[in-house]
């Protein structure tokens, strides 16, 4: 009966080629598509099906690529006829319903069908038994030959995944319908540019497809974005980014207007998961990354262990709590201005601190902490690095009247050591060809350290994300367009 | 089913690596320094071991490891080399 080989046909045919096939012997036809729950269910159970009987054939009304998904998944190893519309032999036969067997006696004529899953009907046919795969009968579905295909089945998540429409984490489909409405109007042919490193070209289509595939909201889709076209300047090196063997990630910060009309979180658990706006943007952006621009992991992008942040990062800048001027108006934008700045990172460190009540030894905790990123001993380092202050350490700093500039100044100063202490492991040519006295900075200037506030009103942790040292990438901050 | 693709699915025509020759007596050897540390120590060492197998040996970087080779030192590998070996890093 069943045969030991998958193979998938495309079949245009009509009833009497169908019948053809029984010419010498019988043959059991079943009709299936992979849109409907209870043909899964009869695959699956006749993939249990051992023994002589009539040979099996699915006839799948889907495409090739997806009739033989649908197989696959029933781990089902048996001839597929993979019928294109307008589906002429199902209408031929009369099948109104999926699945549906036919039993064809040597000849070709017809001697039994079912209409539905029936399992001691389908062992009756087969003259075997098959396993019990959850219910015993179950109704069909509507045939394609009577109701055309709809977007929408009941296996989308998995076909997300077979397409490799993904990060890895299950998605939101990218029917015609989400992305036009993504796009709002503006034009899918318009191209943002290439995205390194297999050079995608991203067009505002793929780029939308990317943010309905994150989970974002159309309202969303101006951020994206903007942040797509920070990532693409050149100063930003997307390509050394996507193909390192650094963990390097993506972070995108947003400032302005922006966070209140989407509802960004910049308070509690700013980095962390619970917003819907942060998380998708963040994800949105990498995906472009990746799919469109070619830097899969284990693929062209060689990071030797990944990072959690590789998932994508946004996060809103508290305005409102910080006692400086924000990120973006920092690098040149106008306070009611909306922003998106992107720079590549490493993961989080977060320092506690619960002690210090003086910015010098404030300033001088966060600076050690961030002395040991990249690598404990590589000083100075010329790329930048990212320190999220919290709202009760902004507040010490601010209670002394420190600006932004200061605590930069200050925590640079703090990391600085004698060459001689620095000569162990990886260590840089400065480092090396240095007097054991003199003293070297972490970083080659204290414009490397970009500063901004977000966090719950409560608790003293601050974080540092570490440099992508030597990539040569700079941030980029560019205006969030609302319009098309 | 019917979806939108992120992806760039144009069709590219992929190129094809030139065939590894029998011998490199009297060949030109591009060996393109990626600027990583010790890279050039690699070469070094690689150029003296070629050089002793006769092949005829040029020297040329990249401007930055993290970043593609410019078209201007592609094209001087072309120009200047029959095959070309590339030092990667650390």
């Amino acid at each position: 009966m069943a045969s030991t080989a998958l193979t998938v046909t495309p079949f245009t045919g009509g009833a009497a080629e169908l019948r053809d096939r029984a010419r010498t012997s019988a043959v059991l036809l079943v009709f299936a598509h992979g849109d409907c729950p209870t043909s899964a269910l009869a695959l699956r159970a006749l993939s249990t099906a051992e023994g002589a009987g009539p040979e099996l054939v699915v006839v799948a009304e889907d495409s090739p690529q997806d009739a033989a998904r649908l197989v696959l998944r029933a781990g089902l190893r048996a001839p597929v006829l993979a019928e294109e519309p307008p589906y002429a032999a199902s209408s031929e036969l009369g099948i109104e319903a999926v699945p549906t067997a036919v039993l064809l006696e040597p000849g070709g004529a017809e001697r039994e069908r079912l209409v539905g899953w029936d399992r001691a009907g389908y062992e009756r046919l087969l003259g075997v038994p098959l396993a019990s795969h959850g219910a015993e009968r179950k109704p069909g579905c509507g045939s394609r030959a009577s109701e055309p295909p709809q977007a929408g089945g009941l296996d989308e998540p998995e076909d997300m995944f077979e397409r490799g429409f993904t990060d890895g984490l299950p998605v939101v489909p990218p029917t015609p319908e989400r992305v036009d409405a993504m796009l709002g109007g503006r034009d899918p042919d318009r191209s943002l540019g290439t995205v390194a490193p297999a050079h995608g070209e991203a067009t505002l289509r793929r780029v939308a497809a990317c943010a309905v595939l994150a989970g974002c909201r159309p309202d969303y889709f101006p951020v994206v974005l903007a942040a797509v076209e920070a990532v693409l300047e050149p100063g930003f090196n997307a390509h050394g980014i996507g193909v390192t063997t650094q963990p390097a990630g993506v972070v995108a910060i947003v400032n302005g207007p922006a966070r209140e009309r989407l509802a960004l979180n910049s308070g509690m658990g700013a980095l962390g998961p619970g917003s819907r706006p942060n998380l998708t943007i963040g994800r949105a952006l990498r995906l472009v990354l990746t799919l469109t621009g070619g830097a899969q992991p284990g693929r062209l992008d060689r990071s030797t262990l990944g990072s959690p942040l590789k998932l994508g990062l946004c996060l809103a800048e508290a305005e409102e709590r910080s006692p400086w001027e924000p990120l973006h108006v920092e690098r040149g934008m106008a306070a009611g201005q909306s922003a998106v700045t992107v720079l590549a990172a490493d993961a989080p460190l977060s320092v506690s601190d619960h002690r210090s009540r003086s910015p010098e030894e404030l300033a001088d905790v966060l600076a050690q902490a961030a002395a040991a990123t990249w690598s404990p001993y590589w000083w100075p380092m010329d790329d930048e690095t990212l320190i999220v202050v919290c709202p009760e350490h902004a507040d010490t700093f601010a209670g002394h009247g420190w600006s932004k500039q200061q605590v930069r100044e200050a925590i640079f100063d703090a990391a600085c050591r004698p060459a001689g202490a620095l000569r162990r492991g990886e260590t840089t040519e400065h480092v090396r060809a240095a007097a054991d006295d003199q003293l070297v900075h972490k970083w080659t200037d204290p414009g490397r350290i970009i500063l901004m506030v977000a966090g719950g009103d409560a608790g003293r942790y601050s974080a540092v994300f570490g440099p992508c040292d030597g990539m040569g990438t700079a941030a980029i901050t560019r205006e969030i367009a609302w319009t098309t | 089913m019917d979806y939108v693709s992120p992806f760039d699915d144009r069709a590219r025509t992929p190129h094809r690596l030139a065939g590894r020759p029998a011998a490199i007596e009297g060949r030109r050897v591009a060996l393109l320094d990626i600027t990583k540390a010790r890279g050039d120590e690699f070469l070094d060492r690689l150029e003296l071991l070629l050089q002793g197998r006769g092949a005829r040996t040029f020297r040329i970087a990249k401007e930055a490891f993290s970043r593609p080779a410019s078209v201007e030192v592609i094209e001087q590998i072309a120009i200047h080399g029959d095959l070309a070996v590339e030092g990667l890093a650390d």
